[in-house]
């Protein structure tokens, strides 16, 4: 039975931190291990799952999404009435999602200030330094700062948008679809989109990048 | 609570380290975590926002120091204990001492590929209606909470304005004591120059999505 009490949790937390293993590798085989004696773990299913990271689940998929919205700007509305339900169209499940659009008077920026939420199922792994202190506690005081150090720079008439995702509810930006990409098919537009385009860290994508790799 | 992950506007934190590569995982240890995490069976008490709890008492320290996914690990490490499925010293160890009776099966491999973490729904009708209808204005309350909350102090006794409503959602505040009970949510636009003396623009909003009890009338 759990006992949801904080003092307790905060107590355990210093006795574990003077007792487990010294690296963090070896507490993370420390736990496998016992979970695996304990039954409360199928070491096939953890395998399944790194698996799965490597191949199915990652920023790929966000990028597709936002491609599809640049050549049918029908699907681009409903990504903006009901993002959920617009992505699970196209094959995925994130059932509580907002998109939202970048224009050329807006900008968007998503954080999670309180840990580290992030649309999971469409962007993989959030990278680490949407996990840490410096962005986390800057992004909604100092957005400017922040997107200057990702080389970005805001014209003086752009509106800022920057999303705290302080519930269940996550987002996507949908980047603004670069010049000179006319005619280009899904995977075309897809290699263009990165994973800091969806989280707001770069604004301007670029044709020149696809071909360039 | 007003501990140190509610990091928002806090000051000194330096640079970004912008120059981070696209790999998903940076150590073999932390995708292993992952996949540990995403698999094991557990309490039938435990929750997200429980999670995310015993997250935010690791020692502050351990918080801004260590590796992300070995804070997961120490995490559920400390819920494991607290819910006397193991010991301090067989976590330690890695062998296990006592079984563990009452747990529900892991997953199996075959259930990985189908496996839909984000399908997962934290919204229900309820029978009371929304207090608050869009572009109603709004003050966050200006009290911390001591348990769990996701009320961040940056935007407390602030106003702002309700932009969109998105029926109840489980409250993480009582949820994070076990306790399940929905209220309405809702994205609540703060002005820049509403939270921050030195706001850089007029043109610029933070938008958190706020929980109907985080908020009064204006």
């Amino acid at each position: 039975m759990t006992k949801h009490d904080s003092d307790t949790i905060a107590a355990i937390h210093r006795e574990l931190h003077s007792h487990l293993p010294s690296e963090p590798a070896l507490r993370a085989k420390a736990l496998e291990s016992l979970l695996v004696e304990k039954g409360m773990i199928d070491p096939a299913a953890v395998d399944a799952w790194v698996g799965a990271y490597s191949e199915d689940i990652g920023p790929k998929n966000g990028a597709r999404i936002v491609a599809r919205c640049w050549i049918d700007p029908d699907l681009k509305q409903r990504m903006l009435d009901d993002a959920a339900r617009a992505v699970k169209e196209l094959g995925y499940e994130q059932s509580h999602l907002i998109a939202v659009e970048n224009t050329p008077d807006v900008h968007n920026l998503v954080v999670c200030t309180l840990c580290s939420c992030y649309p999971t199922a469409l962007l993989g792994m959030p990278p680490n330094w949407y996990k840490m202190a410096a962005y986390r506690s800057r992004a909604v005081r100092d957005p400017l700062g922040v997107l200057a150090e990702f080389g970005v720079a805001l014209d003086e008439q752009v509106e800022i948008r920057v999303w705290d995702s302080t519930a269940e509810l996550r987002y996507i930006v949908i980047p603004q679809r670069p010049a000179g990409t006319d005619g280009w098919d899904e995977a075309a537009l897809a290699s263009l989109v990165t994973r800091n385009a969806m989280i707001g860290t770069e604004r301007d994508l670029s044709a020149r990048a696809a071909a360039d790799t | 609570m007003d501990g140190i992950h509610d990091l928002g506007g806090r000051q000194g934190f330096g640079e970004i380290d912008v120059d981070e590569s696209d790999e998903q995982f940076h150590e073999p240890w932390e995708a292993r975590v992952r996949g540990i995490v995403n698999a094991m069976s557990g309490a039938a008490d435990w929750n997200l926002d429980w999670f995310r709890h015993c997250r935010e008492l690791l020692d502050p320290a351990d918080y801004l120091s260590r590796p992300y996914f070995d804070q997961w690990v120490q995490t559920y490490c400390a819920m494991l204990v607290n819910s006397e499925v193991a010991t301090v010293e067989e976590l330690a160890s890695g062998k296990s001492v006592a079984p563990v009776s009452g747990m529900p099966a892991p997953m199996r491999a075959a259930a990985v590929k189908s496996a839909r973490p984000g399908a997962k729904r934290y919204d229900r009708e309820i029978d009371v209606g929304p207090a608050y209808s869009v572009n109603d204005s709004v003050r966050a309350k200006s009290h911390g909470i001591p348990g769990h909350t996701r009320l961040p102090a940056y935007v407390r006794g602030h106003a702002g304005q309700i932009l969109r409503h998105h029926g109840a959602h489980v409250f993480p505040d009582a949820n994070a004591l076990g306790e399940k009970r929905f209220e309405h949510l809702y994205t609540v636009g703060f002005p820049s120059s509403e939270l921050w003396a030195e706001a850089q623009r007029q043109n610029a909003t933070v938008y958190l999505n706020l929980w109907e009890s985080y908020l009064e009338p204006l």
